[in-house]
C-alpha cells in the first residue's frame, strides 16, 4: 500500500483531464491569441516589435553587415559620410561597424541576464507565495536589497571581479531578481489563496506539481511583462558598466564606444561617437519599454475594447 | 501604535538595513575569486609586503574575528586607506560628498517642483494634449540612457550655446557671490540631466494617482458642494494623491545615485560619483567600497525620512 500522498500525486497526471485544470488548459491558448489579436492591431506595437526584431537581427547577422572594428585606420575622427556612415572614431575605426558589432554583446547581455533574473525571481516567488514562512524571510532580503543604490554595488562587484562578459551578466542578474520577485510575488499571493488552488490541494499532496501547473500559469502574464522590462533594464545597466570602464574589453558593446570618446576626450568634438550608440541603446530600451506597456494592454481585456472579452471570443474577432 | 514606537521601527529598519550593505560588502571582498590581500592590495608588491599587510588588515585571522573588526572600525568611521592617494577614504569621500549631496538634492526637488503639477494637470484634462504629452513623456524618461542625455546636454547648452559652464563644480579663483554663481552655472546642466532621468516615474505616479483621488467620493462632494473645480483639485485631491508619490522618492532613491554616478563622470563633477569612476580607473577598491558604503547609508538615512514624512502625512499607517 502506498500512502495517501504517494498515491496522489501517482494520479495527478490525470488531473489534467478534470475541470478545473482543463478550463487553464482551453482557456490559456484562447486568451493568448485574443491578446496576439489586439497585439497586432497596435501599430505602436507591430513597430516595437519590428525594431526589437531588426536589432536581434543586426546582432546576428553582424559578420555580414560589418567587418569587426580592430584594424585601426588613417581618417581619424572624420564625420559621417558616404565610406563611414556614422564617422570614425579617434583611432580611426569605423563607429558604424562598432555599433553593429556591439548590438550582439547588448543583447546577448539582456538575453542573459534577464533570463537567469527572471527565472530566479519567478521561482523565489512562488515558491515564496505558496510556503508563507519562507516568503517573510524572502521579503526581507528584497526590501533591504531594493532599499540599496544597485550602481555603486555593481561596479565594486565588476571591479573585483575584473571584466568580463561573464561578470556583467552575473551582476546584473544577481541585482534583478528581487524587483521580479517583488512584482511576481505580489500577483502570486492573490493566486494562491484562489479556490482553484485549494481544490488542486485536494488532489495532490505534490506542493511541486501545484505550483507549476496553477500558479505559475496564473502568474505568467506578469512574468512576460517582467522579462521584457529586465531585458531593457539590463541593457541600460551594462551600457552604464561600460561606460565607467568595466566592460568586456575584448568586445565591442555601446557602452564601450562612449567610454572610449571619453577616455580619447573626443566627446566634445565628435558628436558622431556619442550620438549612433546613444540612438541605438535609446530604440532597444524604448522597443522594449512600449513592447511590455502594449502587451500589458492588450492583454487585459477590459482595455481590448468592450465587445472583446475573453468570453467572448466571437465577438472579438470582430 | 504610537508615533514613538512608530519612529523607533522605522530607524530600526533603517539601522537593519545599513548592517545588511556591510555585510554583503564584507563577504563580497572575501568570497569573490583571488586572495583578499590581491583585493585589498596593490598588485605589484613583493610577497613580503603582501605577508606584512595580511597581518596589517588582521586577514590571517578567522572570517569572524575580521568581521568583528571590520564593524568596529566602521562604527569608528574607518573605512580603510585609499591605495592611489594614500590618505583616508573617509577623508576622500567627505570631500566629495556635499557636492553628491547638492547635486541630487536640487536635481530631486526640481523634479517634484515639475512633475507634481504637471501630473496634477494632465490627470485634469484626461485625454488633453498635455495628457497625452505627460504619458509620452513617463514612457521616453524610463529608456533614457543617463549618460546619453548627459553628453547631449552638455554638447548643445555647454559647448554650442556655452550658456552654462561644464567641467568641475565651480570655477577657480572666484570668491563670494561670484563664487556661488559659478557653482549655480556648473549645476545646471548635471541637475538638468538627473532631472530628465528621473522624471518619468514621477509623471505617471503622479497622473494615475490624480485620476484616482478624483474619482474618491470626496471629490464628488466637493464639487457637489459648489467648490471651484481649481480648489477641488489642488486642495482636496492633490493631498491624497501625494502620498504615492512620497513613495515613489523612497523607491527611486537608489536609482538617482546611480543616475548621480553616471552624470558625474559625464560633467567630471567632483562628487562621489566621479570619485567612483576614478577610483575604477585605479582599481582602488577601499574607495569603491566605502563609496558604497557612504551611498548606501545616505539612501538608507533619506528614505527613512521619507517613510517618517509618510507616517506624520497619513496617520493611516502607523496604526498598521
Amino acid at each position: 500500500m502506498t500512502t495517501p500522498g504517494t498515491e496522489r500525486s501517482e494520479a495527478a497526471p490525470a488531473v489534467a483531464v478534470l475541470p478545473s485544470a482543463e478550463t487553464v488548459d482551453t482557456d490559456l491558448p484562447r486568451a493568448a491569441a485574443a491578446t496576439w489579436r489586439s497585439l497586432r492591431r497596435n501599430p505602436l506595437a507591430v513597430l516595437s516589435m519590428a525594431v526589437t526584431l531588426l536589432l536581434i537581427l543586426v546582432a546576428v547577422f553582424a559578420p555580414l553587415i560589418a567587418d569587426f572594428p580592430a584594424a585601426y585606420g588613417t581618417q581619424v575622427l572624420s564625420p559621417p559620410s558616404g565610406s563611414h556612415w556614422f564617422g570614425t572614431d579617434s583611432l580611426g575605426r569605423d563607429v558604424f561597424a562598432e555599433v553593429v558589432w556591439g548590438s550582439r554583446q547588448s543583447i546577448v547581455v539582456a538575453i542573459a541576464a534577464s533570463a537567469i533574473a527572471i527565472t530566479v525571481g519567478t521561482m523565489l516567488a512562488v515558491i515564496g507565495s505558496y510556503f508563507r514562512r519562507l516568503d517573510t524571510v524572502l521579503g526581507v532580503i528584497v526590501d533591504l536589497t531594493l532599499a540599496l543604490p544597485v550602481l555603486p554595488l555593481m561596479i565594486l562587484i565588476a571591479a573585483l571581479a575584473g571584466p568580463s562578459t561573464l561578470t556583467i551578466i552575473t551582476v546584473i542578474a544577481a541585482f534583478s531578481w528581487p524587483e521580479v520577485t517583488r512584482v511576481v510575488r505580489s500577483q502570486a499571493i492573490s493566486v494562491v489563496r484562489l479556490s482553484f488552488v485549494d481544490a488542486a490541494r485536494l488532489m495532490t499532496s505534490s506542493p511541486a506539481w501545484i505550483i507549476s501547473r496553477h500558479v505559475v500559469p496564473a502568474v505568467l502574464p506578469v512574468v512576460v511583462v517582467s522579462v521584457v522590462l529586465t531585458a531593457s533594464r539590463a541593457v541600460l545597466s551594462a551600457a552604464g558598466l561600460a561606460f565607467l570602464g568595466l566592460g568586456d574589453p575584448n568586445v565591442w558593446s555601446w557602452g564601450r564606444i562612449l567610454y572610449e570618446a571619453q577616455q580619447a576626450g573626443a566627446m566634445s568634438s565628435a558628436w558622431w561617437l556619442t550620438l549612433f550608440p546613444s540612438l541605438a541603446i535609446l530604440l532597444l530600451v524604448l522597443a522594449a519599454t512600449l513592447l511590455s506597456i502594449s502587451y500589458n494592454d492588450a492583454r487585459n481585456p477590459r482595455l481590448r475594447g468592450p465587445r472583446a472579452g475573453r468570453r467572448r471570443p466571437r465577438k472579438a474577432s470582430r | 501604535m504610537s508615533l514613538f514606537t512608530f519612529v523607533l521601527r522605522k530607524i530600526g529598519r533603517a539601522l537593519l538595513t545599513i548592517f545588511f550593505a556591510v555585510t554583503v560588502t564584507f563577504l563580497l571582498l572575501r568570497l569573490l575569486p583571488g586572495d583578499p590581500a590581491q583585493a585589498v592590495a596593490n598588485p605589484n608588491m613583493t610577497a613580503e609586503m603582501r605577508a606584512t599587510l595580511l597581518t596589517q588588515y588582521g586577514l590571517d585571522q578567522s572570517l569572524l574575528t575580521q568581521y568583528g573588526k571590520y564593524l568596529w572600525q566602521l562604527l569608528h568611521g574607518n573605512l580603510g586607506v585609499s591605495f592611489a592617494q594614500g590618505v583616508p577614504v573617509t577623508t576622500v569621500l567627505m570631500e566629495r560628498l556635499p557636492w553628491t549631496l547638492l547635486l541630487t538634492g536640487s536635481a530631486l526637488i526640481l523634479t517634484a517642483l515639475i512633475g507634481i503639477p504637471l501630473g496634477v494637470l494632465a490627470a485634469s484634462r484626461r485625454g488633453g494634449w498635455l495628457d497625452r504629452a505627460v504619458q509620452i513623456l513617463g514612457v521616453i524618461g524610463q529608456s533614457l540612457f543617463v549618460p546619453s542625455v548627459g553628453i547631449l546636454l552638455l554638447y548643445v547648452f555647454g559647448l554650442k550655446l556655452g550658456w552654462f559652464s561644464i567641467g568641475g563644480a565651480y570655477a577657480d579663483g572666484t570668491y563670494g557671490a561670484q563664487w556661488y554663481l559659478s557653482v549655480l552655472s556648473h549645476l545646471v546642466l548635471p541637475c538638468l540631466s538627473l532631472v530628465l532621468i528621473q522624471l518619468g516615474p514621477y509623471l505617471l505616479m503622479m497622473r494615475s494617482s490624480m485620476i484616482d483621488a478624483l474619482g474618491e467620493d470626496y471629490c464628488t462632494l466637493a464639487r457637489a458642494n459648489g467648490l471651484p473645480y481649481r480648489r477641488v483639485l489642488w486642495r482636496h485631491a492633490l493631498r491624497n494623491a501625494l502620498l504615492p508619490t512620497i513613495t515613489l522618492i523612497g523607491l527611486q532613491l537608489g536609482f538617482l545615485v546611480g543616475g548621480a554616478v553616471l552624470t558625474e563622470t559625464v560633467y567630471a563633477y567632483p562628487g562621489i560619483g566621479r570619485g567612483i569612476y576614478e577610483a575604477v580607473t585605479q582599481l582602488d577598491f577601499p574607495v569603491l567600497q566605502g563609496a558604497f558604503v557612504l551611498l548606501a547609508a545616505t539612501v538608507v538615512v533619506a528614505n527613512m525620512i521619507t517613510d517618517l514624512a509618510y507616517g506624520l502625512l497619513d496617520p493611516r499607517v502607523k496604526n498598521r
